[in-house]
């Protein structure tokens, strides 16, 4: 197995592995909660240690004040790796390689859905939180209704949560069926199009410390690099390209070894 | 995994059964992912069920993308990433695979393609410069390795239908969409200008390049059922194009660059044409000329200065850019000056008189796409017996200006194969100027494509949606880390003599050990 499949897998474990939960039902409400991690992890998952970045940014949204302490934990990490946290550690970045692993009729996204990630950090987590104060990303997130939402409901001890069953939760299920359609067919397609996480991070690609370096000299622009990118990106063309996630698949398989990564 | 046929049958299966397609068709993992998932999700509904409210419409509609995607799927099979081979071939051959079913001893059969053959001698092989392989050491010999790849034969004809479609030109753009067409099941009518169908390859590729047998064989599998070929017809002379239209449901406009331009300086009249002078060598009229100098860089010009050079006469050739900017193949060029042709370069004529070509040097930095300065004061006298044009070639589409648009050289615009009239379709030489047989190929297949389409009134998203894709069992094959084989050709003062091949077969083994050298991009490439 490659280094990065058992990275991931070894994170997903450790993130979300409260076990009492299975046993006696809720959520973990302990002291680690206090602590983010870096990438989209729902904290209503019965299992989850810690909460979830974007979770906490609408709570402080809605409070209307400001978030310091994500906005510290965002520029910290990203100025130092950028987006390799999403390449590396993220469960539903995983759950997506794994989904389109399935050997099924494969579609190209168009370059410009890359921005729309912009559109729903500025208005579905921000000006939409700021006006309802209600957390709408997380309404619609499908990673939420994924580890948090069927479990919670598929295991309902007491039965107080059934009951709460309604039009809500049916969105949030097809939300999920649609993401998931579409990330057997394209390439990370939550990623790249939906996720706020990786919108912030993306910004910081271009100024972080870890970074990508091609050598123009050696490159034979084979495209390789593209086709083995869990992200569809053109790394010989743009090295810091926003959808990097650094998972460096493409140092691995560039025929000439023509990329390089360098702490700059 | 599956050949083509299966196809339909699993795209019905799925339609039922979620997944069930897929594991027809021996994708059984992907089968059991994509019905787990379904019915994963129904069964969760169904447990936690509270009754129809506003975003139940939403859940259907989920549902439904699911299953139309699933449907899709088992209908177009497992999509790969082109690899660099399959995106520069303008014919649209997919190398790797019949590299990788010769390095495989496989059973399994390339599909058809006309032309197949006569692209095997003569193709500036764009596959081999985009080889992945060439930043190792060099490309793959992937236009050599055609020789053994083991074709099918062309399918069964469709059901007839009854539209009927005109065809103008027999060359290898018009061949191969009446080929398309024909199997599709229309009525197809070729109409050629001269006595046998082939266009270029029978009138302009010399022997030496294009054995004659090949060429017979290759024309005689894409003419198939309901393809009727009429030749000496002349559109314009003999026929009215007008006609034309008023017969068929649909023209298709392939008549080829056959429009020699002048170079516009005194005395150009004594001159021979490039193509007046393949013609006659391939009809076996002999030129005993001297001392004779070819201008132009093009296929025409290296064809008819090798072609001179057989019949024992001295040849030169100009051009006016350098040697490295000439169009011509590469390899062609290299067995041109082994034979004893001299190439100048930076040399254009100004002035010819009997016996008698004023040259002048020329200055050029910027390759093809850049202009030619003249060098003042520079001009010199060569002594040539006789001097043949080739200086580019346009489309002579004169006798349906009134009916297309076309740019200044004749040209005719077109977008995606349609002209500026719904009726008329224009595909290959006569669309792009002079290009390659490949192009002509590739393009007479997709306009062939095209016009399937319209006539069947399908819309254009429905149509990319469902083509269907050929995928064999490609598997990894052990790479070999020799260098590139060495193509026999036949030694060159034998060769100078006669017009037959160059080229010569290397034994087997070479070749499947060639093909082994194959990196296989796309099993490679893909997660």
């Amino acid at each position: 197995m490659k280094l990065k499949r058992i990275v991931q897998t070894v994170a997903a474990i450790v993130q979300n592995s409260y076990i009492p939960a299975i046993f006696a039902g809720g959520i973990y409400q302990g002291f680690l909660k206090r602590a983010c991690t870096p990438i989209l992890n729902c904290w209503g998952c019965p299992l989850a240690w810690y909460s979830c970045p974007m979770g906490a940014l609408q709570h402080f949204i809605g409070l209307r004040l400001i978030p310091f302490y994500i906005a510290g934990l965002f520029g910290a990490v990203g100025m130092t790796i950028g987006r390799m946290t999403c390449g590396w550690i993220c469960p539903f970045g995983f759950f997506q390689d794994l989904l389109y692993k399935v050997k099924s009729f494969k579609m190209r996204l168009p370059g410009l859905f890359s921005y729309f990630k912009y559109v729903v950090l500025v208005g579905v987590a921000g000006i939409v939180v700021y006006v309802t104060a209600e957390p709408w990303f997380c309404k619609l997130c499908p990673d939420g209704s994924l580890i948090a939402g069927i479990p919670l409901v598929l295991f309902d001890k007491t039965g107080d949560l059934r009951a709460l069953v309604g039009w809500h939760y049916y969105m949030k299920i097809s939300v999920l069926i649609a993401v998931v359609v579409f990330s057997i067919s394209i390439k990370r397609f939550f990623c790249r199009t939906f996720c706020p996480i990786g919108a912030i991070y993306s910004i910081f690609n271009r100024f972080s410390l870890f970074k990508l370096e091609v050598n123009d000299e050696k490159c034979i622009k084979c495209e390789s690099c593209q086709t083995k990118c869990p992200m569809h990106v053109p790394i010989y063309r743009s090295a810091s390209n926003i959808d990097c996630i650094r998972c460096l698949d493409c140092v691995k398989v560039c025929p000439t070894n023509a990329i390089k990564h360098k702490i700059r | 995994m599956p050949s083509n046929t299966r196809y339909g049958k699993a795209a019905l299966i799925s339609a039922f059964v979620v997944g069930g397609g897929q594991i027809y068709s021996r994708r059984i993992w992907s089968g059991i992912v994509l019905a787990g998932l379904f019915y994963g999700s129904i069964a969760l509904m169904v447990i936690i069920w509270t009754g129809i409210n506003q975003a139940f419409w939403g859940l259907l509609a989920a549902w439904i993308l699911f299953w139309v995607y699933n449907i899709l799927d088992a209908y177009k099979g497992f999509r790969y990433q082109k690899p660099p081979c399959e995106k520069a071939c303008p014919a649209g051959i997919a190398p790797w695979i019949y590299i990788n079913l010769i390095c495989n001893n496989s059973e399994e059969k390339y599909p058809f393609i006309p032309f197949f053959g006569t692209l095997e001698h003569i193709c500036p092989a764009p596959c081999e410069s985009e080889c992945t392989r060439r930043g190792i050491d060099a490309a793959v010999a992937i236009k050599y390795l055609k020789r053994c790849v083991s074709m099918e034969e062309p399918g069964r004809a469709a059901n007839a239908r009854r539209e009927k479609i005109a065809i103008i030109g027999a060359g290898p753009c018009g061949l191969s969409a009446a080929h398309y067409l024909g199997r599709k099941g229309y009525n197809v009518t070729v109409y050629e200008r001269e006595e046998k169908p082939g266009g270029v390859l029978a009138i302009l590729i010399p022997r030496f390049r294009l054995p004659d047998a090949m060429l017979d064989a290759e024309i005689k599998a894409t003419l198939g059922p309901n393809v009727e070929l009429k030749c000496d017809v002349e559109i314009g002379k003999d026929l009215k194009f007008e006609e034309l239209l008023e017969n068929y449901d649909a023209v298709l406009v392939a008549i080829g660059a056959w429009r020699a331009t002048a170079l516009g300086i005194p005395g150009e009249k004594i001159a021979l044409s490039g193509f007046d002078v393949l013609r006659k060598i391939k009809n076996g009229e002999r030129f005993d000329l001297g001392t004779v100098g070819v201008i132009g860089g093009g296929n025409t010009a290296i064809d008819a200065a090798r072609s001179l050079r057989r019949q024992g006469n001295d040849v030169k050739i100009f051009y006016r850019r350098r040697i490295m900017d000439m169009p011509a193949e590469k390899e062609d060029r290299i067995e041109a000056q082994e034979e004893g042709i001299e190439i100048v370069p930076l040399t254009t004529p100004v002035e010819m008189k009997k016996g008698i070509t004023v040259m002048t040097r020329t200055e050029c930095t910027e390759g093809r796409k850049g202009g030619v300065e003249i060098v003042r004061d520079s001009e010199f006298e060569v002594k040539l017996d006789a001097v043949v044009i080739t200086a580019g070639q346009w489309p002579e589409s004169n006798f349906m200006k009134d009916h297309v648009t076309t740019d200044r050289h004749g040209r005719i615009l077109t977008k995606n194969g349609r002209t500026s009239q719904p009726k008329i379709y224009a595909a290959g030489d006569a669309v792009l100027g002079s290009a390659t047989v490949a192009h002509a190929v590739g393009q007479g297949l997709s306009v062939a494509e095209e016009l399937d389409r319209r006539l069947r009134k399908v819309p254009g998203f429905w149509h990319r949606m469902v083509r269907r894709e050929f995928l064999p069992g490609v598997r990894q094959i052990s790479m070999h880390t020799d260098k590139k084989i060495e193509i026999p050709h036949r030694a060159v003062e034998e060769r100078v003599k006669d017009f037959n091949e160059v080229e010569l077969k290397a034994p087997n083994e070479e070749l499947k050990k060639e093909a082994c050298r194959c990196l296989t991009c796309p099993i490679k490439y893909n997660p």
